[in-house]
């Protein structure tokens, strides 16, 4: 990114994140929804866009996040919690990952699934850490010795650990552990021939996923102020995978996008259905959407909305510059990336 | 000897690969590997690169057995390797490719990643259009995308690559195939020039003879998974035994 | 006495995974693909048989139409989705067919609501009393049905020439297609069988427990069972599935009692939940650690 388009965005940030003091209290939450969701999104998005491994543990990881936050939060800790949550998430990411670690990506996500199940099961029993199935209550975020207690303070603070964990990673990618990612993504016997230590980028995956991840597991309890291990299921999981899938994978922008779609519209169907008193039903057709949405952009369009966006864009700016027979510069592309996720061959895991 | 290669054997469920090879290479010097389709000549290869564990025989290197140590470990001790297909890696650029070369000579520490993070890799970069993109003429394409390359410049962005993580012994896995006349002899150019700048062991794959007899100071034949010649270019030619095998003759 | 019941219902749903696991490996070996959705094809198959009795069918011919249907569900899908993705990255195909299975539930639960439903007798009432242990016709009629039809199956993947075509379309594509095999054709009929079985596992489950969505969960259960008897191999899903259904009736019926007992005895703690639910996941991560090839499965070389 040139310095300009980097003054810009952090302006941009700045902006957002004064702007949602000056929000409703609905309005804010949704903000700080869409934003946790996000930051999660990019974690997942960073080992299974970039990094080419895909998980079906980020839910359990979400929880881990949640609970190590909860129970130092509750404990009197304040930064430090979020901080602590995405240290936990991290851990627990490379031992989920340890099993499958020299076997093909395929394994991995067995073992993520494996994972996932363990852990939730783990919420529920280990009662001391948790509070079993009723859940944990979380006492609001302390920070600076203030108490964090509204929905636009929340939606401030979501929104800019969003941009300090978007910065960072797209950062990451331009060092050689970001770009090994990539190289490993494509094909891992062409990674270790140009001499990349496979075991250890994977680590590296997992350590820097688990830790967003935990990041944004730390900020739903304090949001959420309960950590129950229905939160943390399977469900929520999925909902990452279909984050990413419609938002667009290997490209950071997707995981933005795909958060929006995926809390907004079934947000948006739930007020229909209180509207019309038909709660089954659209709860149903809200399933069906979400399976029919991840088929027909994995089949059409696997590049998900942050490329469809930038086609459209482009089209737009055509017809824009057609008619006013002189030439308009591209709109900003909300997806402007260099590593459109395609990646290896379909393999058998031997 | 720099490169000291004894009695190599590996197979693949049954099948025999390579059986006993043996080779040795010294500082400053370019060895050709020929041998018909099947020969073993890029077994041979990756099992001093690590990517294949022979079952038996020794690769010491400077003194140092290489046989156990996994790809990245054998590019630490300074042997770096092209490969026969270019691999495909996308979005990545020139200059990308270069930077992987050169984070694989290993030895860079947390704080230094950290630096890389927080500080950018301007002195990297300035150092490998020095020592590998200029010398290589690929300075002026460093920002492109591989993918937008011909076939022939993403050969030498992977000789680059290997370059940049600063070999003292170079596999070449058949760097001329696939390319045209041209751009074989200027690639043939570019790895005397290599040899003779960094004084560097070269151990050469390949298939086009002209290539071979002009670069080579010493050639090894193999078939069927042995060597059954070796000697300088006239010697190999000269061979009835390379002929009949080699060249098709009676 | 208490261990033979225990064993009984082990196996009758041992077999029944075995079912549903043989299936995914028949698809994974034919085209590389993971089924991750083959749970909603079990559910499928249950709440097809469940409609047909709806529709004045006789329960069995319900529980035979149902695997037909499901047969045709299983080529479409094929056809539908999986062919527009030959060229896809494997970690898109394995979405895709966990799309499906989301598909899959919101259908059924649009239609049939998220209760419980009382599944048609298929079997007869009553139970057969084998050494003084009285045993439901359900169970039997699951476990003999399910082991009969894998067996069955793998005779028919070894023996007949449509097997051979199978086995030569898993193999090696390219050879296939060069003796004139239509390979793409394969992996339809593998998706239409799988999915076949998938179904009539659902419908042998639903009488074992009762019909709701959560039989959509089973497909992931099988994980478990293909890991454990490797990716590759449909003679280890077999034993693996067996295995891990005694696994689970042997937790839940003496391991949980007996933790629980002594965990009350010297701790605060009260229960340990469903333990036999995680307890092949834990499996799972012990045995990618020591065997990842699983037991039958073999370990390929691989090439630059």
């Amino acid at each position: 990114m040139s310095r300009r388009r980097q003054i810009a965005a952090a302006a941009a940030v700045v902006l957002a994140v004064a702007g949602c003091f000056a929000l409703g209290r609905y309005g804010a939450y949704l903000v700080h929804a869409v934003a946790i969701s996000a930051i999660a999104a990019l974690g997942l998005n960073l080992l299974t866009g970039f990094a080419g491994q895909i998980s079906f543990a980020q839910g359990a990881l979400v929880g881990i996040g949640a609970y190590t936050a909860g129970n130092l939060g509750n404990a009197g800790w304040g930064a430090g919690a979020v901080l602590a949550g995405g240290v936990a998430g991290g851990v627990a990411s490379v031992v989920i990952g340890l099993p499958a670690l020299r076997l093909r990506g395929l394994y991995y996500a067995i073992a993520t699934l494996a994972a996932q199940f363990v852990l939730e099961y783990l919420f529920k029993i280990v009662e001391p850490l948790t509070r079993g199935i009723s859940g944990m209550n979380v006492s609001p975020l302390v920070l600076l010795g203030r108490t964090v207690a509204s929905d636009q303070a929340y939606a401030a603070l979501s929104l800019a650990l969003l941009a300090i964990t978007w910065a960072g990673l797209q950062r990451l990618m331009h060092t050689n552990v970001g770009r090994s990612f990539l190289v490993v993504r494509e094909n891992e016997l062409v990674a270790r021939g140009m001499g990349i230590d496979v075991v250890r980028v994977k680590l590296w995956a997992f350590l820097v996923s688990g830790f967003v991840t935990g990041v944004s597991g730390a900020l739903v309890a304090f949001t959420t102020r309960l950590a129950t291990p229905e939160a943390f299921s399977l469900q929520l999981s999925v909902d990452q995978v279909a984050m990413l899938i419609v938002g667009g994978q290997g490209v950071w922008a997707g995981s933005l996008l795909g958060a929006t779609f995926v809390v907004l519209v079934p947000e948006a169907i739930q007020r229909a259905g209180e509207a019309f008193k038909a709660a089954n039903l659209l709860s149903a057709s809200r399933e069906m959407a979400f399976g029919l949405l991840i088929i027909l952009f994995l089949v059409f369009e696997p590049r998900g909305l942050a490329a469809l966006l930038r086609r459209l864009g482009r089209a737009l700016s055509r017809l824009v510059a057609s008619r006013a027979s002189r030439a308009s510069p591209t709109p900003a592309a909300l997806a402007t990336s260099r590593y459109p996720a395609t990646g290896g061959s379909r393999e058998k895991a031997h | 000897m720099a490169l000291a290669v004894r009695d190599v054997s590996i197979s693949f469920g049954g099948v025999v690969a390579v059986k006993g090879m043996g080779l040795d290479i010294s500082e400053g010097e370019i060895v050709g590997l020929i041998g018909p389709n099947g020969a073993g000549k890029t077994t041979f290869i990756n099992c001093i690169a690590g990517t294949y564990q022979p079952s038996s025989g020794t690769v010491a290197w400077q003194g140092r057995e290489l046989r156990g140590l996994a790809p990245h470990a054998v590019i630490r001790q300074g042997v770096a390797r092209t490969f026969q297909n270019v691999a495909s890696l996308h979005d990545l650029t020139v200059l990308d490719i270069v930077k992987l070369g050169a984070g694989a000579r290993g030895g860079a520490s947390p704080r230094d990643a950290a630096r890389a993070f927080v500080r950018g890799e301007a002195e990297l970069e300035a150092e490998l259009h020095e020592a590998v993109l200029g010398p290589l003429r690929l300075s002026p394409i460093a920002a492109q995308p591989i993918q937008t390359l011909s076939y022939g410049l993403r050969k030498a962005v992977d000789l680059a690559r290997a370059l940049a993580s600063r070999p003292r012994l170079l596999l070449l896995d058949e760097p001329v195939a696939g390319l045209t006349a041209q751009e074989g002899r200027q690639m043939a150019g570019v790895i005397r020039e290599v040899r003779d700048r960094t004084r560097c062991a070269v151990l050469m794959v390949e298939h086009k003879m002209d290539v071979v007899m002009s670069t080579c100071d010493r050639i090894a034949v193999m078939a069927a998974g042995a060597k059954i010649f070796e000697g300088t270019g006239a010697e190999v030619q000269a061979d009835p035994e390379v002929r009949r095998v080699y060249l098709g003759e009676p | 006495m208490l261990l033979l019941q225990i064993a009984t219902a082990g196996i009758a749903t041992g077999s029944v995974y075995a079912l549903i696991a043989i299936g995914i490996v028949l698809i994974y070996k034919c085209s590389g693909v993971v089924n991750f959705g083959q749970g909603g094809y079990v559910m499928l198959g249950a709440y097809a048989a469940y409609a047909l009795t709806r529709l004045g069918l006789s329960p069995q011919l319900a529980a035979a139409g149902a695997v037909l249907i499901l047969a045709a569900v299983g080529a479409l899908t094929e056809l539908l989705v999986l062919r527009r993705m030959l060229k896809a990255p494997v970690v898109a195909v394995m979405m895709v067919t966990l799309g499906l299975l989301i598909l899959f539930r919101a259908v059924c639960l649009a239609i049939f609501g998220p209760d419980q439903i009382a599944f048609p007798q298929i079997f007869p009432q009553g139970a057969v009393d084998i050494a003084g242990i009285f045993i439901t016709y359900n169970y039997v009629a699951a476990a003999v049905l399910s082991l009969v039809l894998s067996l069955a199956f793998l005779a028919f993947y070894r023996y007949t020439p449509m097997g051979l075509m199978q086995r030569a379309a898993a193999d090696n594509s390219r050879a296939a297609l060069a003796v004139g095999i239509h390979v793409s054709n394969q992996v339809s009929v593998a998706w239409a069988v799988s999915s076949a079985l998938a179904g009539l596992g659902g419908v042998l489950l639903a009488t074992l427990n009762s019909l709701s969505l959560t039989l959509s969960s089973i497909g992931l259960v099988a994980f478990p069972v293909i890991v454990l008897g490797g990716l590759t191999s449909l003679m280890g899903s077999l034993v693996a599935g067996l295995l891990l259904g005694m696994l689970e009736a042997f937790t839940d019926g003496l391991l949980t009692p007996a933790l629980e007992s002594f965990l009350r005895a010297h701790t605060s703690v009260y229960s340990v939940g469903a333990l036999q639910q995680v307890v092949p996941y834990m499996l799972v991560g012990a045995m990618l650690l020591v065997r990842p090839q699983g037991i039958f499965g073999q370990r390929g070389t691989e090439r630059v």
